[in-house]
């Protein structure tokens, strides 16, 4: 039996989680799906391992579910991975997000694990990070006394470490409605088909005039030191048109932005080829 | 099979499905007694040192502390072991391992006992370590156990006709040096254990135990008691795949000191971590082989150097490295030969016996090279099987001739290409090979060239692995198993086998070999507890012997009872000798008169009549031989053979290996239960494919980064598209019905299918298990510097 050691809270709405946080210490910790906090603490990991106070949030049903208007879709901080899996706005109109998310874990997994828990404590390995990413998620984030919104990737600082006040919560996640027709692909590799961590995740967003590259959104997970995007190549691919040769340039300039942060790795050897020859595969597929 | 039979052959629900699927059913850590305390283990995190001493201040007082266990309170052998007695119960010396225990704390909360046991001093020396068994018998090499005088765990010669000759006589000679990795037995129910001490003085155990008779065996030496005094019953048991028997022994043994110390029921169970840190795992190989043959593809000669990892301690070490100098050169009839098979003391975690046990190694060389050659002559890599295979009448690399069973090699291998449509797949993807452009790494960015069109992205290949196997112990030792089978008054019947159910189904075998003898029902059959204090030893549940010899003897029991119950039916219904009786669907009927009575009813008269209709059936195996000294003789008394095909897609890009198809063939004998046969394949070609493509117990200087599932992967019903199994049901004399063997045949063969048909895609060929993606790609395996991880 795990002893977690922890007193465990269960706020039933919103204002009382946030209290509960604002009354607490940097001993808190907050407990959605728990795939990570429960096993991050049963391993030892200095990330969990001295929080006493978890403040469970899968009782807020304000925090869950998603929704669509006009401008966006928002998602609910504290719904399942399995739930936006099943769900039709998701399917239509995020298509990459539905499928960075049905890899994640098990199914299992995915019926416990949150949206807002994959990406908080921004491991590099994050299977929605990169999918998010493209979409220029937004994340809208509360406090007992405060009201933010910022984007994710402004949101992630650093490998493990984020914007989020020891007070502060992300509530929902919020994606724009785009007025161009982008469609994308997203990939992720693994050394098994399921239960799988990531060993790359990349995630392709792009609007095309015939063969010329309006807009393009480019974002990878797991081989660079948090999920980024790569603004530089972006603007070298837009406007010009989608060759061959194109794809392969594209390729090989993200082999050396990846190069450029992470330097040598005992990884990279494989990584390094794999993520220019997979990238390239995945603007090949866009462009038939 | 043209045999008759009622219940032999068909596909029947376990007797224990539903308990287990519903949660019911008991495991060792289920068991719960009054006044029963936890344990926890004092370890340090040294691969080789020795201990000056050990501070108990901080926990000898402390409440919460019920007792502190060392290797002063071991009664009698402070070292135990299967087959050598080299593994301390208690390191009070050294640590020649990571997982090696100091003491053990006793205590009501086992979670206050894990860290207490963490504020234990221990003052000690780190020693130079040795990791490389490569480096073992050199002669400046570290002893781990200096009183041997030796690293040397053991080596089995064997010599056959005239090697030297045979390469002389040879159009080509290949060398090849293979390796294969350390794994993990992975079973889902980590060790658990209870003793309880009882009023003789003497102890019970209750836990998850392979081998209840080898566990009394060595707790009888630990606590110097006579077997009388230790009865060992068996939980029901989460897997072990080979892996719960030296380990247990020694958890029994820890338990049942503290237990006597304590004077009240103490239990041990471990974490995942705890249980990968100090359990055996499969033994690594070095394999080089050098191998002659002709133009045509006929072996002249092969010489075979084997070494084996033993790690830290002896384990099974001398028995699973025999049975690789029986299998050495695969099922193939050669002239000359000459193999050395070694194993070694490393620092390294320790290995022993496996499901495979010491076959899939040298499977995976011997397969590997095969293919090679027959690339070389141009021929197929099944006709360069169907020209060296073992028939009847062969003579193996042990000088035995193999006859009186069904030698079904060329059959086996006939039947999985028919299926497969084997040649012409593989001359297809053969021909669609292309020069991979290689990645060189001081160029880290690619050229053009280097990106692959995508409709050449996935390649698709086709292999195949075949093996021959020697059932049961042969000469490790004696081969013989009882079994009791009871009629109650009332026609129910209970059983019980010297043999163990460890989750593999072998009760329910038994209890349809008992029904097909009975002519009764399954249902009517219940099997009792395992517990050693009410059956004779029937030596352990290993070496896929438990339907071989458990069948047999049950039913040779069952047969005893027939003849009894046949004499009451032809006294009362008045049968006379001419006519021809038999037992079906719970009826007795005769040639001449039909259904005479019921099963039940002939039951009841016996009953009435005072005749007993308890009885033990034995059955022992026919003689083998073997001289230690050249290698030769009769090792097994019989054979099984196997053939898998393996059909893969590999990612040039990735090097991911998918598995599309593997095709199983294999001749068990007669099957007694086919649901179970085909569990046992589906298993087994998973936990294969597991050691083909993706397991490996790395460590780093001993110590183990793998420790639980989130790093040692295992495949998942994802990972292999489709599994089929296909049984040619030879003849054989031997056994029930002639049923003889499946669990390992299923599993040494995946690993070698695979990695030929990745080479079949490539047209690259790899030497070092596992194909995991780097070895794919880059041909090498890739590990980080240190244990550290990230996500901690």
């Amino acid at each position: 039996m795990i002893d977690l050691k922890c007193e465990v809270l269960t706020p039933n709405s919103l204002a009382e989680a946030l209290q509960y946080l604002a009354n607490n210490n940097e001993y808190t910790k907050i407990l959605a799906g728990g795939t990570d906090v429960i096993v991050g603490k049963t391993q030892g990991s200095k990330r969990f391992i001295d929080s006493n106070v978890l403040v469970d949030i899968n009782r807020i049903s304000e925090i869950r579910g998603i929704e669509e208007n006009d401008c966006s879709i928002s998602i609910g901080a504290a719904t399942t991975l399995g739930e936006i899996c099943n769900n039709k706005i998701v399917g239509e109109k995020l298509p990459l997000l539905k499928k960075a998310a049905s890899m994640v874990g098990s199914q299992q997994i995915r019926n416990r694990a949150t949206i807002a828990g994959n990406f908080v404590n921004n491991a590099p390995c994050a299977d929605t990070v990169p999918a998010l990413l493209v979409y220029d998620t937004s994340i809208e984030i509360k406090s007992h006394n405060s009201e933010r919104i910022i984007s994710l990737q402004e949101f992630l600082k650093g490998p493990y470490q984020t914007q989020l006040q020891k007070e502060e919560l992300v509530t929902r996640i919020i994606i724009s409605q785009k007025e161009q027709n982008y469609f994308g692909e997203f990939y992720k590799l693994g050394r098994r088909r399921a239960v799988a961590i990531s060993r790359l995740t990349l995630a392709v967003l792009i609007a095309l005039k015939e063969k010329q590259i309006l807009d393009i959104k480019i974002a990878s997970g797991a081989v660079t030191p948090i999920g980024t995007r790569f603004p530089k190549l972006e603007e070298f691919a837009k406007g010009k048109i989608m060759t061959d040769v194109l794809c392969k340039n594209i390729a090989k300039k993200m082999g050396e932005e990846v190069l450029g942060v992470t330097g040598l790795r005992w990884s990279s050897a494989y990584k390094l080829p794999v993520v220019q020859q997979m990238f390239y595969q995945l603007l090949k597929g866009i462009e038939r | 099979m043209n045999k008759d039979f009622s219940v032999v052959g068909k596909s029947l629900v376990r007797e224990d499905g539903l308990e287990k699927i519903t949660g019911r059913a008991m495991f060792a850590d289920d068991y719960k007694f009054d006044g029963m305390l936890h344990s926890a283990m004092l370890r340090i995190p040294a691969t080789h040192a020795a201990i000056n001493s050990i501070d108990f201040s901080a926990v000898i007082n402390n409440p919460s502390v019920k007792a502190i266990i060392t290797s002063q309170d071991v009664p009698a052998s402070k070292k135990i072991g299967i087959i050598k007695n080299d593994q301390p119960v208690f390191c009070d010396e050294k640590v020649v391992t990571p997982g090696d225990v100091l003491a053990m704390i006793l205590g009501e909360d086992e979670n206050e006992l894990r860290e207490l046991v963490k504020s234990i001093k221990v003052d000690y020396t780190a020693l130079p370590t040795l990791t490389n068994p490569a480096k073992a018998l050199e002669e400046t090499a570290l002893l781990i156990h200096p009183e041997f005088g030796t690293n040397l765990i053991c080596h089995h010669p064997l010599h056959k006709g005239d090697v030297e000759k045979g390469f002389a006589d040879s159009d080509e000679i290949l060398e090849q040096v293979y390796t294969t990795q350390t794994i993990e037995h992975a079973y889902i129910e980590p060790e658990a254990v209870i003793a309880l001490p009882i009023d003789n003085g003497g102890v019970k155990i209750i836990g998850s135990i392979q081998n209840p008779f080898s566990a009394r065996r060595i707790v009888c030496n630990v606590l110097n008691l006579p077997p009388e005094k230790v009865h060992v019953v068996q939980a029901q048991l989460g897997g072990s795949f080979g892996g719960k028997d030296d380990n247990m022994c020694m958890l029994s043994s820890r338990a049942t000191v503290a237990a006597l110390k304590a004077k009240c029921p103490v239990k041990i169970r471990y974490t995942r971590e705890e249980s990968i840190l100090e359990s055996y795992k499969r033994h690594p190989y070095i394999l080089k082989y050098k191998v002659g043959f002709s133009k045509s593809g006929k072996i002249k000669a092969m010489k075979i150097d084997l070494l084996a990892d033993g790690g830290a301690y002896c384990s099974m070490s001398p028995f699973v490295t025999w049975r690789s100098v029986v299998q050495a050169t695969g099922p193939y009839a050669i002239e000359n030969v000459h193999t050395d098979v070694r194993a070694v003391y490393t620092n390294n975690p320790y290995t022993g016996a496996m499901r495979g046990f010491g076959s899939p190694q040298p499977i995976f060389a011997q397969e590997s090279i095969m293919d090679e050659i027959a690339v070389r002559v141009g021929i197929t890599p099944d006709e360069i099987r169907r020209r060296n295979g073992l028939k009847l009448g062969s003579v193996t690399s042990t000088g035995q001739t193999l006859r009186d069973h069904d030698v079904n090699l060329i059959p086996v291998l006939d039947k999985a290409c028919a299926f497969t449509n084997f040649a012409s797949k593989w001359n297809e993807y053969k021909n669609k090979q292309e020069e991979l452009n290689g990645y060189i790494f001081d160029q880290p960015i690619f050229k053009d060239e280097q990106f692959i069109q995508p409709e050449k992205l996935i390649k698709k290949g086709i292999g195949l692995a075949v093996s021959f196997r020697g059932c049961s112990l042969g000469a490790e030792g004696l081969d013989q198993s009882s079994c009791f089978v009871s009629i109650q008054p009332d026609g129910k019947i209970v059983m019980l086998s010297g043999l163990a159910e460890n989750g593999q189904g072998l009760r329910m075998t038994l209890i349809m070999s008992a029904a097909e003898v009975l002519g009764v029902s399954s249902e009517k059959i219940t099997f009792l507890e395992s517990d050693t204090s009410k059956m004779d030893d029937s030596g352990p549940t290993v070496a896929s012997r438990g339907t071989l010899m458990g069948a047999a003897a049950a039913k040779n029991a069952c047969d005893l009872l027939l003849e009894k119950l046949e004499n009451v039916v032809r006294v009362e219904f008045k049968v006379d000798d001419s006519d021809f009786i038999s037992f079906r669907e719970n009826l007795v009927l005769s040639r001449k008169k039909g259904a005479i009575t019921k099963f039940d009813d002939v039951v009841k008269l016996a009953s009435q009549k005072g005749i007993d209709l308890s009885v033990i059936g034995r059955y022992k195996s026919p003689d083998v031989s073997w001289d230690e000294h050249s290698g030769q003789g009769d090792a097994y008394f019989t054979y099984v053979y196997g053939c898998q095909v393996a059909e893969v897609s590999v990612n040039t890009g990735t090097g991911e290996v998918y598995l599309n198809k593997i095709t199983a063939v294999h001749d068990p004998g007669t099957v007694i239960n086919r649901l179970g046969a085909i569990g046992q394949v589906y298993g087994g070609v998973t936990q294969g494919s597991g050691y083909g493509i993706l397991e490996e117990v790395t460590s780093e200087d001993g110590m183990i980064r793998e420790l639980n599932f989130d790093q040692y992967l295992i495949p998942t019903a994802k990972d292999i598209d489709e599994i089929k199994p296909l049984f040619l049901e030879g003849e054989e004399k031997y056994g029930a019905w002639g049923a003889k063997s499946l669990g390992e045949p299923t599993l040494e063969l995946g690993a070698a299918a695979i990695a030929n048909a990745v080479c079949n895609a490539l047209g690259k060929r790899f030497y070092n298990l596992p194909l995991n993606l780097e070895e794919v790609l880059l041909g090498r395996k890739l590990r980080p510097q240190d244990l550290k991880r990230g996500s901690l």
